[in-house]
């Protein structure tokens, strides 16, 4: 654990500031309750609003009557989804979107027929939000109820209930033939398909072949702070919206798409966030918050309930999967085949397809085919969690290489390492990785005390997985100022959510020569700088790093013409070096950045520089958890005894943060593994939409995860980072699936693998 | 949330005629921990709240020659510190311990803690009219069951929720209440009341009834008692099962034994049949194991709860076993 | 639907007696929030679950959200702006900032509110007890490991501060 002793210790003799530990810039005011989020701001006039959610997981609005909700005395407004434009335009294409609008419009607030339990249906504006909670159960709703479908299995068969009339599967697939038929309604949004080389071949050469179903349920991502939007609409027409987000220019967009208003009239202000992992995306209620605020002439606020963030926010899917694979008798992968189904919810969109393209991320295959298909069922419209789709793909086939080894006689980690990729290796989709560690995360691994130290024991076992995320890069801006006293102030668009403001002021200061507390780094609205992508895909650090750099380069050129300019000299003839300016005509001319800062406006003004990125080389990161486990017989509980995570980091900028990613990471994962589901009753209501029964870990619950930071510098960016944010969570779920199994011999193929199921299959044996 | 007033009687008798005269449209409030998340979620609306706070004495926690006193009000901090109950009645002390958080322990109290309703995730959600709320159906029977009864359910297979019930059953604590026609005692285990009875209380209390105080025998000095509960959290999580045992052990054999159960009936659930084969037993004779499987016979699962009469079998030979270690 | 009942009480909150008129269902984060202005107490469940609320009333660690105004009338109440002053963090605050003990932040306050409890009564706790006063507190980010070390950095440092006897 880090300590102020040691924040000035550099792990990283390469830099001046990347690797050292300054203390966050926003930490004063996180720890003295100052830190605003998106429920915290006060307006004059602040009305409330709330949302109505459908009772139902499937059903026809035959009609809305809001009349008597209208009428209650304290209420201002009242809207259904027929106050939103029917068609969601795109403001052009110029920005990228990561939901199709029309959906989204259907998801904000249903028109004709609601898709889940907790479909947004109506919403209504009050001057508090008690009354606009009573004002909710006045609104009468004429529901036509509709047979649902929950299970993606039940979903694709024949006459099955259809969710999207219109709907008809759109398929990636490399090989046309292989399809499900696509004429009829269906509930298969989608078919992606990868392929190389001759499976059929593959398994013919293979000396041991295992197979195995796989099973996962829906989880949530479970950020403590609800989701919020305050709208202020002006006469003028423009629009501000404070919220939580985790990228305010996508709801910027979505919100132009769902409203048809220019994106120029939308302002987007974010809040500090009380965690996202990938679930505050999307919008949900911006457009509902900006339709009330219109009609009332107030600002609106909507905070959602709990059971509304359950039931009305995207969890991740469900899935039911099978993975084979074969091997020689000297351990070399001859062909894998895949079949990965995820729910979507609601609405097409599950992240089948990242499952698919990173599930054999690890190895190197020349036989392979990988099927996916998105289907959608009577559940919220799934949303990213946390390298979204690659934990669950990763439960498929991390269990059943280490079942092959196991049955080759192998050591799990030999066999792995002797089938590892490389730089250079053709991905799923055929696309060569670039730079890549996955060889120095394995051998990271096996060459670990962990590994090698003793497990003793009754129903004691150990269990090794890996684990991979490709990374983002998308877009970034940032804008530099100098001050007179020679600090600066960032602005950059992206929120931040895990330590970026340090991890981003740290680059700055790299390039400057300047302390990480001389840059006052902050986070813009989309009015105050350039379009920035979403915190999210562990982009921000590494793609917003890079238009800091750029910014922050173009303001070191600034300053050296700057200096040229006092010593009258030409700026070839100034350098640059930690921090000082020096003349190379006359080395005793020098200038610190600050003194140099002082003497802007007597040489031609302010220094400001602006700076997008758009990163090709993106750095994925591979990934790898040890895990010893104690099981109970008689109770069927898991204890985890001891974990350690290791992850290609590229290079760490803010070590503490990086370790605190792996290890958030790899508990949300453990949570996942043992504890985490939703239920549903047969009238597909979750039943456990509330944080005592959505069991998410404690204090009590979690042993230390040791993270094990691994560097191999990523060439597509100037200090070398890769993305840190994601892979961590990839293969927790495995290793303790595969740790379990080593301790009672028994394959676990379901999640969670709660007490319960863990003692079924001590007492009904292999399933 | 439905408006409602909020009453702070200064007498028992005060809140008492209370809760008589409007039945329907009354709650009785201590912390508040549980009534407050039913009338959130809808599932009560009552007009009236009325609260105990300002009574006088209600929170004493009193230990006399002939046993303890302790009031209604009393929180589960406040048990699971008092010297008295960690020496002498252990198994309340770790009950009151195994609650839910500090948070709520600083705030729920012994008379909330008693007279909670279920947790039953069907009954605790507007959107399921289920038999408990007066509907006609028990969603759970076919449902999801993963943490209801095995034992004793009927039409609603309801677990009972209360650790500290189950631990002060098998401390052979009594309740006191005071109600329209004065004031009744009675053995704690039959304060609860099973679906059988009334399928929309858990416990005999009648309208204008309060439970002021519960008292505890004076212990014998050979008395051992003990709880364990089985969770999926080691915080914030009620039991999938739990299990109470007292026990008399004097020169090598059992004097007395009691045998409770929680997580696995809608009422705490009493093991006659592993008591009465403790009772008078030499220590070296005793079976633990035998007295598991005894626990749980006539156990009818439901689809997700398998795993609960092994579990609870499990729990009753360990913590037989560690009090007959402890009494020898 | 019948108007809702107002009552008048007095709340001492951060050391300041306050006369607050309140409906009688309002709860204490309602008030906290909305009337006092005191936002640095968060809501994330409002049912007593997941302790973003939690404050301390006379001293020990509750859940704001799921308390009636009406049931601490005459009590003390202790916010995350209540602790330390404008020049000092208090040792907690310090402790938790100097060893990364706050991530989203989010939940923050209510971990070094129910940490404050904790030392004020055990000023050297084990890491056990540490995790059991912390249990009612969620973090989703997991930083539990970085806050059980800021609490045990509190810990010393108030040590150093007052030595004992």
């Amino acid at each position: 654990m880090t300590t102020t002793a040691d924040r000035t210790t550099k792990t990283n003799r390469k830099y001046r500031v990347i690797g050292t530990r300054p203390i966050r810039h926003d930490g004063h005011d996180k720890v003295t309750g100052r830190a605003k989020y998106g429920a915290d701001i006060q307006l004059a006039g602040l009305l409330f609003g709330a949302v109505l959610r459908s009772p139902h997981p499937h059903a026809r609005i035959r009609s809305i009557d809001t009349s008597k909700a209208a009428a209650l005395p304290g209420v201002k407004a009242v809207m259904t989804g027929k106050d939103l434009p029917e068609k969601a335009t795109p403001p052009g294409n110029f920005m990228e979107t990561l939901a199709d609008p029309q959906v989204l419009t259907e998801n904000v607030m249903a028109r004709g027929k609601v898709l889940y339990k907790g479909h947004a249906v109506a919403a209504v504006a009050a001057v508090d939000r008690h009354v606009a909670e009573e004002a909710l159960e006045l609104i009468e709703v004429d529901y036509e109820v509709l047979p649902h479908v929950l299970d993606v299995r039940e979903a694709m068969k024949p006459g099955a209930p259809i969710l999207h009339e219109d709907l008809r599967t759109r398929t990636t697939a490399q090989m046309p033939g292989d399809t499900p038929d696509t004429d009829g309604p269906t509930n298969i949004a989608s078919h992606v398909q990868f392929v190389q080389g001759d499976v059929a071949q593959g398994f013919k050469e293979a000396d041991a072949i295992v197979e195995r179903t796989f099973e996962t349920k829906p989880v949530h991502q479970g950020y403590i702070e609800l989701h919020n939007s305050t709208a202020s609409w002006s006469t003028d027409g423009n629009l501000t919206i404070w919220k939580s987000t985790q990228g305010p220019f996508i709801v910027r967009h979505q919100v132009a798409c769902i409203l048809n208003l220019p994106p120029s009239q939308i302002k987007v202000v974010p809040m500090e966030i009380g965690g996202g992992f990938g679930g505050k995306i999307n919008t949900y209620t911006d457009a509902v918050a900006a339709v009330l605020s219109k009609k009332t002439g107030h600002p609106v606020q909507v905070v959602m309930s709990r059971k509304d963030v359950f039931e009305g926010t995207g969890p991740t899917s469900a899935t039911h999967m099978r993975a084979k694979i074969g091997a020689t008798k000297d351990g070399r992968i001859t062909a894998v085949e895949v079949n990965l189904t995820y729910a979507a919810g609601g609405f097409p969109g599950s992240p089948v397809g990242s499952g698919a393209g990173t599930c054999l991320a690890p190895y190197k295959v020349e036989n392979l085919k990988i099927d996916g298909y998105d289907v959608v069922v009577n559940e919220p419209k799934s949303a990213a969690y946390r390298a979204p789709g690659s934990p669950q793909a990763a439960f498929a086939v991390e269990p059943v290489i280490d079942e092959l080894a196991d049955k080759l006689g192998m050591d799990p980690m030999e066999f792995r390492l002797k089938n590892a990729t490389r730089t250079g290796d053709r991905q799923a989709s055929g696309v060569p990785f670039p730079s890549i560690g996955c060889v120095e995360v394995e051998e990271a691994m096996i060459n670990h005390p962990h590994y090698k130290a003793p497990l003793e024991g009754p129903n004691r076992g150990r269990g090794v997985a890996l684990g991979y995320w490709g990374n983002a890069g998308m877009n970034s801006s940032a804008t530099i100022n100098v001050t007179p006293n020679g600090s600066i102030t960032l602005v950059t668009g992206s929120v931040d959510i895990g330590g970026s403001r340090p991890a981003l002021a740290m680059q700055a200061a790299e390039v400057l020569g300047l302390a990480a507390e001389d840059v006052h780094p902050s986070v813009g609205d989309t009015d105050s700088v350039g379009y920035t992508g979403v915190t999210g895909g562990s982009r921000t650090t590494f793609a917003t790093g890079i238009a800091v750099i750029k910014a922050a380069e173009d303001v070191r050129d600034q300053m050296i013409k700057r200096a040229a300019l006092v010593w009258e000299t030409q700026p070839e003839d100034v350098e640059f070096k930690d921090g000082v300016f020096t003349s190379k005509k006359n080395p005793e001319d020098t200038l610190t950045f600050q003194k140099l800062a002082s003497r802007l406006m007597g040489t031609g003004g302010p220094v400001t520089a602006s700076a997008s990125a758009d990163p090709k080389q993106v750095g994925p990161s591979f990934s790898g958890m040890i895990v010893d486990v104690e099981v109970d017989p008689e109770t069927g509980k898991v204890d985890i005894l001891r974990a350690t995570l290791f992850q290609d980091v590229g290079t760490a900028v803010h070590p503490s943060y990086v370790e605190g990613q792996m290890q958030g990471g790899a508990v949300q994962g453990i949570g996942w593994a043992l504890n985490e589901e939703y239920f549903y009753g047969d009238n597909g209501v979750m039943a456990n939409s509330s944080f005592l029964d959505y069991r998410m870990p404690t204090s009590l619950d979690l042993p230390m995860v040791e993270p094990v930071v691994i560097e191999v510098p990523n060439p597509g960016h100037p200090f070398g980072l890769r993305g840190v944010g994601e892979s961590s969570i990839v293969s927790p779920m495995a290793a303790i699936a595969n740790a379990i199994s080593h301790a009672i011999g028994q394959r676990l193929t379901t999640l969670p693998m709660s007490p319960t199921v863990v003692r079924e299959a001590l007492v009904n044996g292999d399933k | 949330m439905t408006p409602f007033r909020f009453a702070a009687v200064s007498t028992v008798s005060e809140a008492s005629e209370m809760l008589r005269a409007d039945a329907a449209g009354s709650r009785l409030i201590a912390g508040g921990t549980d009534l407050l998340s039913e009338i959130k979620e809808g599932i009560v609306q009552p007009q009236t709240v009325v609260s105990l706070q300002n009574v006088g004495g209600m929170r004493e926690i009193v230990a006399g020659t002939d046993g303890m006193r302790l009031g209604a009000m009393a929180t589960l901090t406040e048990l699971e510190g008092h010297a008295e109950i960690r020496r002498s009645y252990a198994a309340l002390a770790e009950a009151a311990a195994s609650v839910a958080t500090p948070q709520i322990r600083n705030v729920g109290t012994l008379g909330g803690n008693l007279c909670q309703r279920p947790r039953c995730w069907y009954y605790r959600s507007a959107a399921f009219d289920c038999r408990k709320k007066g509907g006609s159906i028990c969603f759970a029977i076919n449902g999801n069951s993963k943490y209801h009864a095995i034992l004793g359910g009927g039409d609603c297979v309801i677990v009972h929720p209360s650790d500290l019930a189950v631990a002060l059953v098998s401390l052979r604590a009594r309740a006191t209440i005071a109600g329209p026609g004065g004031e009744r005692s009675m053995a704690l285990e039959e304060f609860f009341a099973g679906p059988q009875v009334d399928i929309m209380r858990e416990t005999v209390l009648q309208p204008g009834d309060v439970l002021t105080h519960v008292s505890l025998p004076a212990p014998s000095p050979n008395w051992r008692s003990v709880f364990m509960k089985s969770r999926e959290r080691q915080a914030q999580d009620f039991a999938l099962v739990s299990v109470a045992a007292a026990m008399e052990v004097a020169d090598g054999a059992v004097r007395d034994a009691r045998i409770t159960l929680g997580g696995v009936a809608p009422v705490p659930y009493r093991v006659r049949q592993a008591e009465e084969a403790l009772q008078g037993a030499a220590v070296a004779s005793v079976d633990p194991a035998r007295l598991g499987e005894m626990a749980v016979a006539g156990a009818r699962p439901l689809r997700d709860n398998h795993y609960k009469a092994p579990l609870a079998s499990n729990l009753v030979r360990r913590a037989v076993t560690l009090l007959l270690q402890d009494g020898a | 639907m019948t108007a809702s009942s107002k009552a008048t009480i007095t709340l001492t909150v951060n050391h300041q007696a306050h006369r607050l008129e309140v409906e009688h269902p309002w709860t204490l984060l309602h008030v906290l929030r909305d009337l006092l202005d005191l936002t640095g107490t968060k809501r994330g469940c409002d049912r007593a679950e997941c302790g973003a609320c939690t404050v301390l009333l006379d001293g020990v660690p509750v859940y704001a959200c799921q308390m009636l105004a009406l049931q601490v009338g005459g009590r003390a109440v202790v916010t995350i702006e209540g602790l330390g002053d404008v020049q000092h963090l208090d040792p907690l605050q310090q402790a938790f900032l100097d060893n990364d003990g706050a991530q989203c932040g989010y939940c923050t306050p209510g971990f070094v509110l129910s940490a404050k409890a904790l030392l004020d009564q055990n000023p050297d706790p084990t890491e056990l007890e540490i995790r059991r006063a912390l249990s009612g507190n969620l973090c989703r980010c997991n930083a539990y490991g970085r806050i059980i070390e800021s609490v045990k950095a509190a810990a010393q440092l108030l040590s150093e501060a007052q030595p004992r006897p």
